[in-house]
């Protein structure tokens, strides 16, 4: 089952049936035409707004700019170093192994992190968690990218008020334009400073689905991408459910989804965690269609880069992403 | 991006780099087989031979079930009429009602819930069109013989029933019964999903998978985290769902508990921190409640519609 002459096998079944495929394209293209535009295509835009009609679409750029599943792989294995170490340091108190940082490019440290002295005993045992699963993901992507892999890049995961974590609470005026945001400081902050990432994540790992040409690795992502949307729905549920008696947590957890909506771009990617309807939860980020969003590669950066602007470094990474995937979005 | 030119030309680019492909493969391999089973996939499925239309209307009738449970424990009616029509056998969902909430924060995860999944139903017909499969028969309801009943009893949470003694489960009774009736599904979405990804070959349609899977993942995330929370009685009831959904699936363990008091287990994973696959056979042992192959049972008392209905037989 898992060797390699099973996978040359699936991708020549694969190519085979390119044929098939375009059939059933054209099938599906016309059908949708038909019944108005509501359409399956449309919902694959960045564009929340699926129920315009789309009668001629206009071509945007494809996907497939030449990157390989090696660089797609290399750009997940930097924001789960990002992950890995901000849970470690929250969870357990340390950093990821050195024996974990090695790679291609150049290797950096991490400023800041440290434990939270945890209050609510459920919060401290889903940090740990997160945690391993995340320490697991930087260990099978290294693992899979082999000497491939990037070197772990320079991480800001500080909580004072110079650090990458007080800009982004600041951007998002969950505190003062001069106060300081420490995730370490209470299980609440830490859970806000977890909800900063984890959709982030779910919309890293399905933006970047088409891109993965290999099926073996393509199930892999599927597997992480399940994985980082199931940590974002504990970190949204916990915050939901807190906040009946701390509203304020639902209200930093919308700034922060508006802040991470104005840096990458003008398209609503981006949800908090209730909705329009004050009296009803939103922990589901969806579009109309029921979908998770997707983003770009450089959307992600100018989040992580806590940066609108074309940049290769800023933010929770001062020295950018290792690889070659590295430039935010100019929004 | 909506242009079916674009489409094609995308997926001969991926034909084109084919030969990269492999050399990344054997470079992979060999870097799994030293650091020791980085690629433990169970994906058979992939060699399958479906078509797209094939896997989106296999998933249509998972998110029929899904739309009609949380539809009637929500709002006390099932799905629209509208949205049932299609090729194959028409059947009814009977036999759900609305769920007696008592903590507002879960009535309003249902509601959520709900709507996410009628958009699914709506999305997956919308998109399929003319090929969309039609709803088929769907037991929701709490008989003591019914799908519900059987499910809680293979999982030992309640006894075995008799017409002098009847004993069912009923998923609607209240907050914690409606967590663990939706718990029944969640998780079996999110590998249903993942199994199925390597199938799809348009990529359009992957990514949009790819969006469905991640809703799943979310709300298997809220049922988890709020039946952890719960306390102990809770967990071990998810914990034994859990387990019989894995006696039903075959001898691999592609299932988890919550974990306990000291060590939660939200998030279902493997060693590498990535969630399970399930075959389209495995998900239907699930959901017709057998371990034999057949192609009909359970929630789906006639079968589900479409090419993919026959689930696989387990030892």
């Amino acid at each position: 089952m898992h060797n390699t002459q099973i996978l040359s096998e699936v991708l020549e079944r694969s190519a085979q049936r390119r044929d098939e495929r375009r059939a059933f394209l054209r099938t599906a293209g016309s059908a949708v035409a038909i019944a108005g535009g509501a359409s399956l295509l449309a919902a694959c835009g960045d564009d929340n707004n699926n129920s315009a009609p789309t009668p001629t679409p206009s071509p945007t750029p494809p996907p497939t700019t030449g990157v390989t599943d090696a660089d797609v792989l290399n750009f997940a294995l930097n924001l789960e170093y990002l992950e890995a170490q901000f849970y470690s340091y929250a969870a357990f108190g340390t950093g990821l192994p050195s024996a974990s940082l090695g790679g291609i490019g150049t290797q950096g440290s991490v400023t800041g992190g440290r434990k939270v002295n945890f209050t609510d005993p459920v919060v401290a045992a889903y940090a740990r968690e997160i945690a391993g699963d995340e320490i697991a993901h930087v260990n099978f992507l290294r693992t899979a990218l082999g000497n491939s892999a990037v070197a772990m890049p320079a991480i800001n995961i500080d909580g004072s008020a110079t650090g990458a974590f007080t800009a982004a609470a600041r951007a998002a005026k969950v505190v003062g334009s001069t106060g300081t945001f420490d995730p370490y400081a209470s299980d609440e902050n830490f859970l806000l400073g977890a909800y900063i990432f984890e959709d982030v994540g779910v919309t890293a790992y399905k933006g970047a689905s088409p891109l993965l040409t290999n099926k073996t690795f393509l199930e892999a992502a599927a597997g992480i991408l399940a994985a980082e949307a199931y940590h974002a729905g504990l970190i949204r549920t916990v915050l939901y459910a807190k906040g009946v008696a701390a509203p304020s947590l639902r209200t930093a957890a919308g700034q922060i989804s508006d802040a991470r909506d104005s840096l990458d771009g003008t398209t609503d990617l981006d949800q908090g965690i209730t909705s329009s309807d004050t009296t009803q939860s939103n922990i589901v980020p969806t579009d109309s269609n029921g979908l998770a969003y997707s983003r770009s590669t450089g959307a992600v950066l100018n989040i992580v880069y806590l940066n609108n602007a074309a940049v290769t470094m800023g933010g929770f990474f001062p020295a950018g992403v290792n690889g070659v995937i590295r430039t935010s979005g100019a929004n | 991006m909506t242009d079916t030119d674009l489409l094609i030309e995308t997926m001969d680019g991926r034909v084109r780099r084919r030969n990269d492909r492999r050399e990344m493969f054997r470079m992979v391999l060999g870097a799994a087989a030293v650091g020791g089973a980085a690629f433990a996939f169970s994906s058979p499925a992939a060699a399958q031979s479906v078509t797209d239309a094939d896997v989106l209307n296999f998933a249509l009738n998972l998110e029929y079930l899904e739309a009609n449970f949380y539809s009637y424990a929500a709002f006390g009616t099932p799905i629209d009429a509208s949205l049932t029509a299609g090729t194959g056998t028409q059947g009814a969902a009977t036999g759900g009602r609305k769920a007696t909430f008592t903590d507002p924060v879960v009535a309003q995860y249902a509601k959520e819930i709900a709507n996410d999944e009628i958009a699914h139903v709506k999305f997956l017909r919308t998109a399929l069109a003319s090929a969309a499969v039609a709803q088929p028969r769907i037991d929701v309801g709490i008989d003591p013989n019914g799908a519900f009943s059987n499910a809680a009893r293979a999982a030992g949470l309640i006894g075995p029933t008799s017409a002098a003694m009847p004993t069912f489960f009923d998923p609607y009774a209240d907050d914690v019964s409606f967590l663990l009736g939706a718990f029944i599904f969640e998780d079996v979405g999110v590998t249903a999903y993942k199994g199925a990804a390597p199938l799809i070959t348009n990529k359009t349609f992957l990514e949009a998978a790819a969006g469905i899977l991640a809703v799943e993942a979310y709300h298997a995330s809220i049922v988890r985290t709020v039946l952890y929370a719960k306390g102990v009685d809770t967990r071990n009831a998810a914990t034994k769902i859990s387990d019989a959904r894995d006696s039903l699936d075959g001898s691999t363990d592609v299932d988890q508990g919550l974990g306990d008091a000291t060590n939660s287990n939200i998030v279902p994973l493997d060693s590498n921190g990535i969630a399970y696959s399930r075959t389209t056979g495995q998900v239907l042992n699930i959901v017709y409640l057998t371990k034999a192959a057949v192609s009909a049972g359970g929630f789906f008392p006639a079968g589900l519609n479409g090419t993919i209905k026959t689930s696989t037989a387990q030892s």
